[in-house]
């Protein structure tokens, strides 16, 4: 039991890193541990920590917690584990089954970087116009979206600060936008901003914070709305820092 | 629709598309929540020219496209998020929050304070569409099974 129960932590741990809600990983826990033959079956889980503990038939409780640090978006991995765990409810899956499965979930590999900067530069490029931007705009924002991330990647080699990330990289927008104004290719910078804030923009944390909020699990969701508020906060500020220093008139 | 309209919703997919693959969303999945991100302002397009109020725009459309989700993460059995998120990206008000910026930095509170209450009436719009879709689906599932399903 002591080692199924270690899977079933670690498929909920895996779940809420790669991006579910809070709901959708405590549920999928307490059902496999049922699945297990748990009698009881308490689950406390919010953004950074989950605590478990289940009681089994012969009398034994067991209790895990694991501490989450940094949450991604990686629907791949979280479609996999969904999949594994509906799985594991359904009938019985043997430990080194689901071992193996764990595993290889692990394995699934990250976008690669330079899809990463292709997604950067298609973003700002389509919401330049989507907002009203000519095809000057978009091309010039997309070169930004290119260069923010290059940039970012040498940035998070020292910074590993999600929030400061953000902060980092409307600077770095900003600068060129106002500098490809300077420069004579745009007319303002408007456009170019806007199209790779859209990429900042704590649009999903918000969704999710709101979600969890009304789902009930209203720790969690206080915590990712205080977290889609400060990387707001961090994009205007990167913003104000440069244009203020710069002096540039808006 | 006029030609502008087309442009937006095209970008709009475009943008969505940029997203996904960003989320790591392979093959059909792909596929199906770009087709949502293309929806979703060609649905939002449709309904403005109906109701000319945005937020209220926003709302009906942030609802129709969570069942959009709900239907496919179904039928693809896959969580609800991978959906709910790319398809309602554009309908994320980054203009609005950009000119909302703008203004601050102007000091000019006549343009500022309606600018930001706005923003945050879009944001609010989209956030309670998903809510009640989502609550609406639980609801139906709970009367169909006879209990609550993942």
């Amino acid at each position: 039991m002591e080692k199924r129960f270690g899977c079933a932590m670690d498929i909920g741990e895996l779940m809420l890193v790669s991006g579910a809600e809070i709901r959708r990983v405590e549920e999928s826990v307490s059902r496999m541990c049922y699945a297990f033959g748990a009698t009881r079956v308490d689950v406390f889980i919010i953004t950074s920590s989950m605590v478990v503990t289940v009681h089994t038939e012969d009398g034994a409780v067991y209790t895990q917690t694991r501490r989450v640090t940094s949450l991604t978006t990686d629907y791949e991995k979280l479609h996999r584990l969904n999949a594994l765990s509906r799985k594991i409810c359904e009938g019985s899956v043997s430990v080194q089954e689901i071992e193996e499965t764990v595993s290889t979930i692990r394995q699934i590999k990250k976008v690669p970087l330079w899809l990463e900067i292709i997604c950067y530069a298609m973003i700002a490029g389509a919401f330049a116009i989507f907002f009203g931007g000519t095809l000057v705009d978009a091309a010039a924002a997309m070169v930004v979206g290119i260069v923010v991330r290059l940039c970012l990647f040498v940035a998070e080699l020292v910074i590993t600060n999600k929030i400061f990330g953000k902060f980092f990289s409307t600077i770095v927008i900003t600068v060129l936008a106002f500098l490809s104004v300077k420069l004579g290719w745009v007319a303002t910078p408007d456009n170019i901003i806007i199209g790779n804030i859209m990429a900042l923009i704590p649009g999903i944390g918000l969704t999710n914070a709101i979600r969890d909020l009304f789902t009930g699990d209203s720790i969690a969701g206080l915590l990712r709305s205080i977290e889609a508020v400060l990387a707001a906060l961090a994009i205007a500020a990167g913003y104000f820092l440069v244009v203020l220093l710069g002096g540039f008139a808006v | 629709m006029t030609q502008a309209e087309m442009i937006q919703v095209l970008a709009g997919f475009i943008g969505t598309i940029g997203f996904a693959l960003l989320f790591n969303i392979r093959g059909i999945r792909l596929v199906m929540a770009a087709v949502g991100g293309l929806l979703s302002w060609l649905l939002f397009v449709l309904v403005n020219h109906v109701i000319p109020s945005e937020p209220v725009s926003y709302f009906v459309v942030a609802c129709a496209i969570s069942l959009y989700a709900e239907g496919m993460a179904r039928l693809l059995k896959t969580p609800t998020t991978a959906f709910i998120i790319t398809s309602l990206i554009p309908l994320i008000p980054g203009a609005s929050l950009y000119y909302t910026m703008v203004f601050a930095l102007q000091a000019d509170m006549t343009t500022f304070l309606p600018k930001a209450v706005y923003t945050l009436e879009l944001a609010a719009a989209l956030a309670l569409g998903v809510i009640v879709s989502s609550a609406f689906v639980r609801i139906v599932n709970r009367v169909a099974h006879g209990k609550k399903k993942t």
